[in-house]
């Protein structure tokens, strides 16, 4: 720090204002800079404007004989020589240095606890996702296990000739688990959205939106309409979060069942 | 009128208790007016006034008179002490009942000026009276919340609803102006 930092701390000491850590900086600095010991004193005889500014008060009469009967109590002898005041000034020095080092070490402690409980509530986080990762990738393994599944190709259209999907329908479990290869990334205002095309009805059911990354992209379908046939699947780009109808159709990758 | 000016913290360092009355009443309604401001009530100022002067009465011998005025050096024992009070007992009870009360003290306590009153404005008061009224109104109330009410820089801001910067900017400007105005009548 400079002066000129120093002179702006001890500005705020002299107020009242400064915090334990800048009066212990400040406090070191006075000791051997002359310069800003008097700035400080400055200050301090500055601060004592704010005392003089207001009306003074005349305190009951009471208040000065018991002021005055209280030096009676004082022992006058150990107020005058019964220690060294130099000795007193660097005990007082030593105790303020070492009070402070105490509550600055407590403050870091604090701060240490914070993070550190920050990244236990982070790391309990992810962990949970985790968990619920598993828990899907087990739900999958074991549908696409199952005796009754079956498979499906969905080839590229022309907007993405290059891509394609296999889509594995559990109908026992009433489920669907896509996987794409070569999708194209969609731009970030924009979702793919999964349609499944069914013979009772004349318009595709949307089955979901997803992001491809990286030309590659899952997506399960639960709740699969089983009591009816599913006359192909189809995937579209769409505006981000996904539409009730396809807006267009070119759809991306086609395939029928 | 000729006001007594001589400095009389020497002779309290020596043991003198005629120098320790005369020095209670020329700056006792000066102390006792910053500890109603600094506590808002009479009884508490009146207990740490007696306080301040008892530790004058133990202290006079610290006394530097180059690095401070007389009246620096127990107002600065006094502030101390008053802040101290309001801290502890800010620790028992929210100082929010309190509200209002600095109004009921100004009116109900500002009486009686004494001689003694003009001897402390005579030394500086009257030289530098109206240094906080040519203070921007916001330099002036932060200072006054850190210096009256003990209030951290932190709790400044929250309490303004300023950032801390701001406010710490605030009350350095404003006794840097305090400090010119005492360097322009000194």
């Amino acid at each position: 720090m400079t002066h000129e930092d120093f002179d702006s701390i001890a500005a705020l000491d002299a107020a009242g204002a400064a915090t334990a850590e800048e009066s212990l900086a400040l406090a070191a600095h006075l000791a051997g800079c002359a310069d800003c010991s008097r700035a400080r004193d400055e200050y301090a005889e500055a601060a004592t404007l704010l005392a003089l500014d207001l009306p003074p008060v005349a305190p009951p009469n009471d208040v000065r004989d018991r002021v005055i009967e209280s030096t009676d109590v004082v022992d006058i002898a150990s107020r005058r020589g019964g220690m060294n005041p130099w000795w007193l000034a660097t005990a007082a020095t030593l105790f303020l240095a070492l009070w402070g080092w105490r509550e600055i070490g407590i403050r870091v402690a604090r701060e240490h606890m914070k993070n550190q409980n920050a990244e236990i509530h982070q790391l309990t986080e992810q962990n949970t996702v985790l968990m619920q990762q598993k828990e899907k990738l087990s739900a999958e393994m074991q549908a696409l296990g199952s005796s009754g599944t079956q498979t499906i190709a969905l080839q590229g259209q022309q907007f993405a000739p290059s891509a394609s999907a296999r889509v594995f329908l559990v109908p026992g479990h009433r489920r669907a688990i896509v996987f794409f290869s070569n999708l194209p990334d969609n731009a970030k205002d924009k979702s793919y959205q999964l349609w499944i095309i069914r013979a009772d009805q004349p318009k595709p059911q949307s089955a979901g939106i997803f992001d491809a990354s990286h030309g590659s992209a899952t997506i399960t379908v639960d709740n699969l309409p089983v009591a009816t046939e599913i006359k192909g699947l189809a995937v579209t780009l769409e505006p981000r979060g996904g539409v009730e109808q396809p807006t267009n159709a070119d759809y991306v990758v086609m395939g029928k069942t | 009128m000729t006001v007594e000016t001589t400095t009389l913290i020497p002779a309290v360092a020596q043991g003198d208790t005629v120098a320790f009355e005369e020095l209670y009443d020329r700056y006792s309604p000066t102390l006792y007016a910053l500890l109603l401001r600094i506590l808002g009530n009479a009884e508490d100022a009146q207990e740490v006034l007696q306080e301040a002067f008892v530790k004058v009465w133990t202290s006079a011998g610290s006394y530097d008179a180059l690095r401070g005025s007389e009246a620096a050096f127990l107002i600065s024992i006094a502030r101390s002490r008053g802040i101290d009070r309001l801290r502890s007992r800010r620790i028992r009870s929210d100082r929010e009942n309190d509200a209002g009360r600095e109004m009921s003290v100004q009116s109900t306590f500002v009486v009686n000026r004494t001689g003694s009153d003009d001897a402390i404005q005579s030394q500086q008061g009257k030289a530098v009276r109206g240094a906080l009224a040519d203070l921007p109104e916001a330099q002036r109330i932060a200072l006054e919340l850190a210096y009256f009410e003990g209030l951290s820089q932190s709790e400044i801001a929250a309490k303004l609803g300023e950032p801390l910067g701001t406010i710490k900017t605030r009350m350095q400007l404003g006794m840097k102006k305090l400090r010119e105005r005492l360097r322009a009548h000194q």
